[in-house]
């Protein structure tokens, strides 16, 4: 009655999948050379690791607060912190890869930090099937098309709308997760509220060219693009700092939240006064630091008409400065002040430490052991240089031990939610513009308090449970679970965005065979017995478990996806 | 009188909840009858305020100096947008009527020069630090305004909701206190969003699901699900402000309303964090007493006052009586302006604390805007820590003289004298 049409069920192409495998393997047996850029790992190395950890016994994980019931299986633990968890056959994918844990996590690993090299022909086609238009604008078409003459507010926004769409299409079914993850770390890292007057109608070039082109590769590059993209160059007002007006929000954000951290900040103290490290250099920054970078990106601005950055000598301080131990000469060439100063920041070790800790809580876990975070610190200080820079910090991160024996010391945020919610449920949903559908997912997200893009203060979203288990976030998250779940879409047919009844086994058709099926699939495990009985009672409503449910019945239908529903917002589900 | 047959009750997924309903509406039980009924209100004003906009001197040598360092920013004395004047050196901005009525009224203390005396100019720094509780430390894993709640002398156990945040993070002040409940919209509080047929079932199951377990997952879920329970009950646009009040037509506003509401309850609600942001204003800041800082400073006093009248009725025991509202940032702002009509980061503000059993008018010591007065040469500096503002209500208001725990390091507390009450011997 609700639907009048039925998707067919999203299935994984079995070519596809083969493809996939027989890549893997090969990634698995070939020596690993550098692809595109960069230094290959050590493969001695490399093999030393995943020796280790296949040698290992039934390893204990770390800081579990679950019941041991609940530990989840390798490739859960796995593609649930390197993805936003499985699609439907993903998992049998995972293990299909390698005969043991330690060899699949290898090569899912060396086939992730290798994006380029996994077909994703599929998310392009829904890329294009959204209508979406701007992705492939350059920065000076973005400019004359999106703020040049002062355009309507809803072209203005337009690029944002679109990247905001196109993350989810992203997250959801792109094969390249690891790269998905890690382009939301970086946005956040390198945060810039994405709904305002510059940053709307550039944020393609943004997500593009500044973060995603970086993400696995060299920090100063991404730092550098950053402090000359238009979208931070207004949040952090670089274009309003001038010699006769100066303004310290860039250069003391760039210091406490892009590279050394607060935890490097030493305050209201004199330069000479900051102890240095046995290299000769100074072992954090202080106020008169903040100042000093202040005076060399004076002059950076933007061209008005074209977008373009560009350096006026008449705004900027010509004098020399003393930034972090290191003498700036008098008169440098344009720019040249303030890439100094980004180069001493990107090769800081207290950077290193900074950026290694940050990539650890995302990829492990909230605290993360101080072992692992050395050890990507001087992967990240070794390969300062290197245009892999990034790809070798986040190998190392994910070949540790730490990341093999970690589970449930993290929990998902709402679009982790959400996303691996609709990712296990095997959604179709479109994310196209014009579309109720979309609006509507939209307007609910909102609420969840992470929307994509939204966070205004410069720090991003924060990245530990404290912050997300709470009232706030969880009954909003489980209003847009719960609403996606259901919805179908009217403008296409009514449409549902999942298929619970096709995706369920023709033989399956209890309440009881009904909630196995639909727990294994959407937690990857089976539930404990006592939530088991929670979940198959709600179905059976006090009847026969084991007696045959009518599907084709509109009270049945509707409540098989309450179950699914609930099953994706029950506690299980939560962590990572 | 409360309507016992919205869902909420129907429901009855939480025992406390059915307990009420079975009760007929005593559920002052599960507020905290043996306890302190003192509610206090933190409105922190995320981005480092310009409260020197707020609370502005309009006479004697501060005034040229406060002229002399803000050709654009600065705010008249007299004609269109005059500051209403406080005393005969001070004025509040020309947006803040209301608060400026409450304020002649008696029930608004400003305290001038608060803050930290913690060099740091960062507002994540800073916020952290003050909502610890802990200037220049993160040693601790709580925040000041659990560490109140923990460390009362009759904690509130019976208390069906001790402490509300209202936005959708939760804030540093209220850090480990698991019973905090967190909410932005009543009307949205629920998960009414999939089939309708089985909206209670589902709900009960999923009660029941989080109820198989003690992990912080489960127990963050059960919190969840209670709050569900009494706000879908006695909460929602449709319940009216008393006594005239006029919520401004904001989130704001609206969160300030939900406040009164739960306080209205009785349900044991003794501390409330809600943030007001945006006053980060590195630009075009204001025109004259008009623009965007004076929509800001309008927000907040309008919701202010209607959230202290909403609770103002003539009963002896009206809740206003046992209401305390605290304004405060992270820090001030440079006293002088920047060339894009902005401020940058500075150091002393002026707190507001305004309620039932305030000592009315200017307290503390105006620092002053000379040069050899100014922070770094720069600010306004703090001549109070902004814990002895707080160490005051936390003694006199909430009778606990355990300041060491709740501001661990914090040595030295002499009465500043903002809100009646006894001043006891802290520990």
């Amino acid at each position: 009655m609700r639907r009048a049409g039925r998707a067919p069920s999203p299935t994984i192409e079995p070519a596809t999948l083969a493809e996939r495998l027989r890549r893997t393997r090969e990634l698995v047996a070939a020596p690993r050379i550098a692809r595109d850029s960069g230094p290959a790992p050590d493969p001695a190395l490399v093999s030393a690791r995943l020796a280790a950890l296949s040698v290992r016994p039934r390893v204990r994980l770390r800081w579990s607060p679950v019941e041991a019931a609940d530990v989840a299986p390798f490739a859960i633990r796995v593609l649930g912190r390197m993805g936003f968890g499985p699609r439907p056959g993903d998992i049998e994918a995972f293990n299909a890869l390698a005969g043991s844990d330690s060899a699949r996590l290898g090569a899912y690993i060396e086939e992730q930090l290798f994006p380029d090299s996994i077909n994703d022909g599929d998310l392009d086609n829904r890329l294009v099937a959204a209508g979406l238009t701007t992705l492939a604008k350059t920065r000076d078409k973005l400019w004359a098309d999106h703020v040049a003459g002062n355009p309507d507010w809803y072209v203005r926004l337009l690029p944002a709308i679109e990247i905001e769409r196109a993350a989810f299409l992203r997250a959801i079914y792109s094969r390249r997760q690891l790269f998905e993850v890690l382009a939301d770390f970086w946005h956040d890292h390198f945060n810039v509220y994405g709904w305002d007057y510059i940053s709307a109608p550039t944020w393609v070039y943004y997500d593009r060219d500044v973060i995603r082109a970086n993400v696995l590769g060299n920090f100063r590059t991404m730092l550098g693009l950053v402090a000359a993209s238009p979208a931070m160059m207004v949040y952090l007002n670089t274009d309003a700092n001038t010699v006769a007006g100066p303004n310290e929000n860039y250069a003391r954000e760039l210091c406490e939240l892009h590279t050394l951290g607060a935890e490097n900040y030493l305050g209201v103290v004199h330069q000479d006064q900051v102890p240095h490290d046995a290299q000769g250099r100074p072992i954090g920054y202080a106020d008169d630091d903040v100042y000093e970078i202040t005076r060399c990106f004076t002059g950076w601005t933007l061209d008005e008409d074209t977008g373009a950055t560009i350096f006026r000598t008449d705004r900027h301080d010509r004098f020399q400065k003393h930034v972090l131990g290191r003498y700036i000469a008098a008169s440098q060439a344009p720019f040249k002040d303030g890439n100094d100063v980004l180069d001493s920041l990107a090769s800081h070790p207290g950077t290193a430490r900074f950026i290694a800790r940050k990539l650890c809580r995302r990829l492990i876990g909230d605290e993360p052991p101080q072992r692992v975070v050395d050890e990507a610190a001087a992967a990240f200080a070794a390969t300062v240089n290197a245009p892999d820079q990034l790809r070798q910090v986040v190998r190392a991160i994910l070949l540790s031990e730490e990341f093999a024996t970690t589970w449930a010391a993290k929990v998902k945020r709402p679009f982790e939610v959400v996303v691996s919610a609709l990712r296990a449920a095997g959604a179709e949903i479109s994310f196209a513009l014009n579309s109720h559908l979309t609006d509507s997912f939209f307007w609910l997200f909102e609420a969840t308090g992470h929307a994509k893009f939204s966070w205004r203060p410069p720090n991003g979203y924060p990245d530990a449970m404290n912050e997300w288990l709470s009232t706030a976030t969880l009954v909003p998250t489980w209003r847009v679970v719960n609403w996606t779940i259901w919805a179908s879409d009217e403008q296409r047919g009514n449409v549902p965005v999942v298929d619970l009844i096709h995706q369920s086994p023709a033989g399956v058709t209890t309440a009881r065979g009904l909630a196995d099926f639909w727990i294994q699939r959407i937690l990857g495990r089976p539930m404990s017995e006592s939530a088991r009985t929670e979940v198959i009672e709600f179905l059976a409503q006090g009847r026969n478990p084991d007696v045959p449910l009518h599907l084709s019945d509109d009270d049945v239908e509707s409540r098989l996806y309450a179950m699914a529903a609930l099953i994706a917002m029950a506690p299980q589900f939560l962590w990572r | 009188m409360v309507d016992t047959t919205r869902r909420g009750f129907i429901v009855g997924c939480s025992a406390a909840i059915a307990a009420m309903a079975g009760s007929r509406l005593t559920y002052a039980a599960f507020g905290d009858p043996d306890g302190s009924r003192e509610v206090l209100v933190v409105v922190f004003l995320r981005g480092g305020a310009d409260l020197l906009s707020l609370v502005a001197p309009i006479a004697g040598p501060d005034r040229s100096l406060y002229e002399a360092a803000r050709p654009e920013l600065r705010l008249p004395t007299s004609g269109d947008g005059a500051l209403l004047p406080l005393d005969a050196q001070f004025g509040l901005h020309a947006a803040a009527a209301p608060l400026h009525t409450l304020f002649q009224s008696g029930k608004v203390a400003i305290v001038h020069g608060c803050g930290m005396n913690v060099d740091t100019r960062s507002h994540f720094d800073a916020q952290e630090f003050m909502e610890l509780g802990t200037p220049g430390t993160r040693s601790v894993s709580t925040g000041w305004l659990t560490r109140l709640l923990g460390s009362a002398p009759a904690p509130a156990s019976a208390a069906l909701m001790p402490s509300l945040a209202v936005g959708n993070s939760q804030p540093t002040s209220l850090l480990g206190d698991r019973r905090t409940v967190s909410m932005d919209s009543p009307g949205d509080f629920n998960i009414s969003t999939g089939p309708w047929m089985w909206r209670d079932a589902q709900r009960l199951a999923l009660h029941r699901l989080y109820t198989r377990g003690d992990t912080a997952v489960h127990r963050a879920g059960i919190q969840a699900m209670n709050a569900m329970d009494l706000v879908e009950a006695f909460a929602g646009d449709d319940v009216p402000a008393a006594n005239g009040a006029v919520y401004p037509d904001s989130d704001f506003g609206r969160h300030m309303r939900l406040i009164a509401q739960m306080i209205k309850l009785d349900v044991g609600l003794r501390a409330v964090a809600v943030d007001l942001g945006g006053w980060d204003t590195h630009e075009n800041e204001a025109y004259g007493a008009g623009g965007y800082f004076a929509d800001l400073a309008g927000n907040l006093s309008q919701a202010t006052a209607a959230l202290y009248q909403d609770l103002d009725g003539s009963a002896t025991d009206a809740a206003s009586k046992r209401l305390t509202v605290v304004v405060m940032s992270e820090f001030g702002r440079r006293v002088r302006e920047n060339a894009a009509r902005g401020t940058d980061h500075g150091h002393g503000f002026p707190i507001v604390v305004v309620g039932g059993s305030v000592i009315g008018g200017l307290h503390g010591v105006w620092p002053g805007l000379a040069p050899d007065q100014l922070y770094d040469g720069a600010d306004v500096a703090v001549t109070t820590d902004y814990r002895r503002v707080l160490a005051d209500i936390v003694v006199r208001r909430f009778a606990n003289p355990h300041l060491s725990q709740v501001f661990p390091g914090y040595t030295g507390y002499t009465p500043l004298g903002i809100v009646a009450g006894t001043d006891l011997i802290t520990l």
